[in-house]
């Protein structure tokens, strides 16, 4: 049972996220992500994007700030805010000895997700994902395509509520990508939340709502696309881009 | 005089730099592999202490006749052993050089000949497989050259010969294999030949207290007909132990077929090797699945979905599944001992259990809780790490314990003392062993499977320890079945069970903190 709180919280809040290796990785980052919004988080390399995303998947532990996922403090109950989100690193979470329908088994047992629900829902995914023809593969065989897709499939088996994802079109050939994007698309227009970290802007200019842009761990820009063509003299989201992560 | 870059001596020197850089697991503080200085120093002072022990051995044996037929026979059997070691190995290198390194695309898009590589290739293989033995037997011809004894020189001839012949066997082998079985499983063969070769030596040094004084007395015969026969040290098949032993014509004669060999396979496989390169490129990495597809279980409680997982992954993995096998290839001589004249040795058998179950409880417990595969995967889930945790080590320890479970039923039923007192010391040598990896395990990755004793010193001490004091505990216990413990005995029961109890205590002490 949901409490008014955790109804009404953003899909993700953070406040004041501080996170240090040797040099400041993320540096106070101040960021809210809406309930059912497909939002990009954008920067140049070694901005800090990944550091955020492994510290709100609880991977790494912050050295200050807060973590909110949906309602939830992730310190205080790190089990409850994991079951209602998923990851997906740039590099797959995979066994290669296992098959893909052994792989979502594993994952639905690891989120706890009844018979009843995760078989039909593996099942539509792998189909969905065009994978169910290698169903009885070895992922080990698989292309980075495929094993991607796989992850993903893995990733929403137990239909979490937000979705994170780092870097998760690279390496895929365009009709893979289309079909991760037309599944991330589906998961918002369900209600889901998705977060991606991308490079290729076109991506996240066609995809996202928002756009949060950030520098040396900091949030330095974040509204729709609109709103950062207004920040700077307009263009497109890479002159945009390009304008606010230029160095000083 | 540096080779020209682009040719077949540059090759070499690249391909032999490799080999060195390979030499050692560790790596340096900019992740390139090569062997660490400390390594070296290790290495070079074992060296200095091989000579001192060559000389001895080389003035002792000054008076030995050459061609003695009983020292002839000696090192033909040895030679045999190596060979069949040489073999093995050369096979293992031929896969990575050849199918593992992925470095041949690059080789084979530039202007340098499929030959030249291939002969290149080759060349290193053989000289790999034969620096190890030199490394042990080279310190003899250099104390017998010293001391004027020129015959030990037949040393470096020998085995390099022996090696490049072995070599071009495991080439020609590894291109046959990749292609009927795949690189993989090619490198399982490989590994099943080196400890088959390991295990019968072991067999072989036991036969004397294996067989019966009939057949003792049988090859006693046999060796003394031979030896009577006028002639027989000319058999061809002694040319290897000859040329070993420095006599000049043998010596040329095994050179001459090595090089020839060496050539004839380099010159008339490579269009051979060019095929399986590209047959193993081409072949898909995973077989089609056959027959029905199997009906599949969502919905396992989390503790069976993970037990499920691991059993699944060290399964499907042969060549890990060899390793951990062929570990117990080696203590299967312990019980032709323990059942020899049809005589059930207890306190052998306790002490024998304690240490095969150990060591195989170690080893599956170091797969499956320090060799996870996605480690992230289970840290982002909600699951509760701990039931993780235990779940991945009863994972290791079930199949072990299932695993005796029916000698030692047989065990209980013939002798239930007895019996008992063992399935209790096995129980414990497997637990110890399974909590210790569980407490001190620390990552590693499942390729790394040989050298996962370098990356935690210590849990193998523990698990040596605790393994050895089980061992002990089965010895003494399992006799008292049959009887009393003498006070020495009952000492050391007291001595042992202390002792286990302590590696357990120091394992909990250094547990690493899970996260």
């Amino acid at each position: 049972m949901k409490t008014a709180a955790e109804l009404s919280a953003p899909a993700l809040r953070l406040a004041g996220l501080r996170k240090d290796f040797g040099r400041p990785a993320v540096d106070g980052l101040d960021l809210v992500v809406r309930r059912g919004e497909f939002y990009a988080l954008l920067g140049p390399n070694g901005a800090g994007k990944t550091t955020t995303l492994r510290l709100v998947t609880g991977l790494l532990a912050p050295d200050a700030g807060s973590i909110e996922v949906l309602g939830i403090d992730l310190a205080g109950a790190p089990a409850a805010a994991k079951a209602k989100m998923a990851y997906l690193p740039d590099e797959p979470m995979l066994y290669g000895k296992l098959k893909p329908f052994e792989y979502l088994e594993f994952v639905a047992g690891l989120w706890g997700v009844r018979a009843e629900v995760a078989e039909p829902r593996a099942r539509e995914l792998l189909d969905w994902l065009d994978l169910g023809k290698h169903a009885h593969e070895l992922t080990e065989g698989f292309s980075r395509g495929m094993k991607q897709k796989l992850a993903l499939a893995g990733a929403l088996v137990h239909d979490p509520e937000l979705l994170i994802l780092d870097e998760p079109l690279t390496g895929l050939d365009a009709a893979a990508a289309r079909q991760v994007k037309d599944l991330l698309l589906a998961h918002v227009a369900k209600g889901g939340t998705v977060i991606l970290t991308t490079h290729i802007l076109e991506v996240a200019e066609r995809l996202a709502q928002r756009i949060g842009i950030v520098r040396q761990g900091r949030l330095i820009a974040e509204g729709t696309l609109d709103e950062l063509r207004a920040l700077t003299q307009g263009g497109s989201l890479e002159d945009v881009f390009l304008q606010l992560t230029a160095t000083p | 005089m540096s080779a020209a870059p682009g040719s077949v001596g540059w090759l070499l020197r690249h391909e032999l730099r490799l080999a060195w850089f390979n030499a050692s697991g560790a790596k340096d503080g900019a992740g390139r592999r090569r062997p660490g200085n400390a390594a070296l120093a290790l290495v070079l002072l074992g060296w200095a202490a091989l000579h001192l022990l060559a000389w001895v051995t080389v003035e002792k044996l000054a008076g030995v006749a050459g061609d003695d037929l009983r020292i002839l026979l000696a090192i033909s059997a040895v030679l045999a052993g190596g060979a069949t070691f040489m073999l093995s190995s050369a096979i293992k290198s031929s896969v990575l050089v050849m199918f593992e390194r992925s470095d041949l695309d690059l080789l084979l898009s530039s202007p340098l000949s499929s030959h030249s590589i291939f002969t290149v290739r080759l060349a290193g293989v053989a000289a790999g497989t034969a620096a190890i033995y030199l490394f042990f037997l080279a310190p003899f011809a250099h104390a017998g050259l010293l001391q004027g004894q020129w015959r030990w020189l037949g040393i470096y001839p020998g085995v390099i010969s022996v090696a490049v012949l072995c070599s071009c066997m495991a080439m020609l082998l590894t291109l046959g294999l990749v292609r009927v079985l795949g690189a993989r499983r090619t490198r399982v063969v490989a590994q099943v030949i080196g400890a088959l070769a390991g295990a019968l030596l072991v067999i072989a040094s036991q036969l004397q207290s294996l067989s019966s004084r009939q057949s003792q007395g049988r090859v006693q015969g046999l060796i003394e007909g031979l030896l009577g026969q006028d002639g027989v040290t000319d058999n061809p098949l002694l040319l290897p132990a000859r040329a070993m032993l420095g006599e000049p014509l043998p010596m040329l004669l095994l050179a001459f077929v090595a090089g020839l060999v060496f050539v004839l396979s380099a010159r008339r496989t490579h269009r051979f090797f060019a095929r399986g390169l590209q047959l193993a490129a081409s072949a898909p990495r995973s077989a089609p699945a056959r027959g029905m597809p199997r009906r599949h279980r969502f919905g396992r409680s989390l503790f069976a979905s993970v037990v499920v997982k691991e059993w699944r992954l060290i399964v499907r993995d042969p060549h890990l599944l060899s390793q951990v096998l062929l570990q117990l290839l080696f203590l299967l001589p312990l019980f032709f001992l323990i059942f020899q004249r049809s005589e059930v040795q207890v306190q052998a058998l306790g002490a024998g259990l304690a240490l095969l179950c150990g060591s195989l409880t170690g080893a599956l417990a170091w797969i499956a809780l320090s060799a996870e595969d996605a480690p992230d995967l289970l840290l982002v889930s909600p699951a509760s790490l701990p039931t993780v945790r235990r779940a991945k080590l009863a994972a290791a320890i079930m199949p072990v314990l299932a695993l005796v479970a029916v000698p030692l039923l047989w065990l209980i039923a013939r002798m239930p003392a007895a019996g008992l007192i063992v399935w209790f010391i096995v129980c414990g040598a497997v637990l110890g062993a399974g909590l210790i990896v569980f407490w001190c395990g620390r990552p590693g990755v499942r390729s790394n499977f040989k050298g996962r004793g370098k990356g935690g010193i210590v849990m193998n001490m523990l698990e040596l320890f605790n393994n050895l004091a089980w061992g002990a505990l089965g010895w003494f216990l399992a006799g008292a079945a049959r009887a009393p413990l003498s006070d020495a005995g009952a000492m050391a029961v007291a001595g042992s069970g202390v002792l286990a109890l302590v590696v357990l205590w120091v394992a909990w002490l250094l547990r690493v903190k899970q996260r």
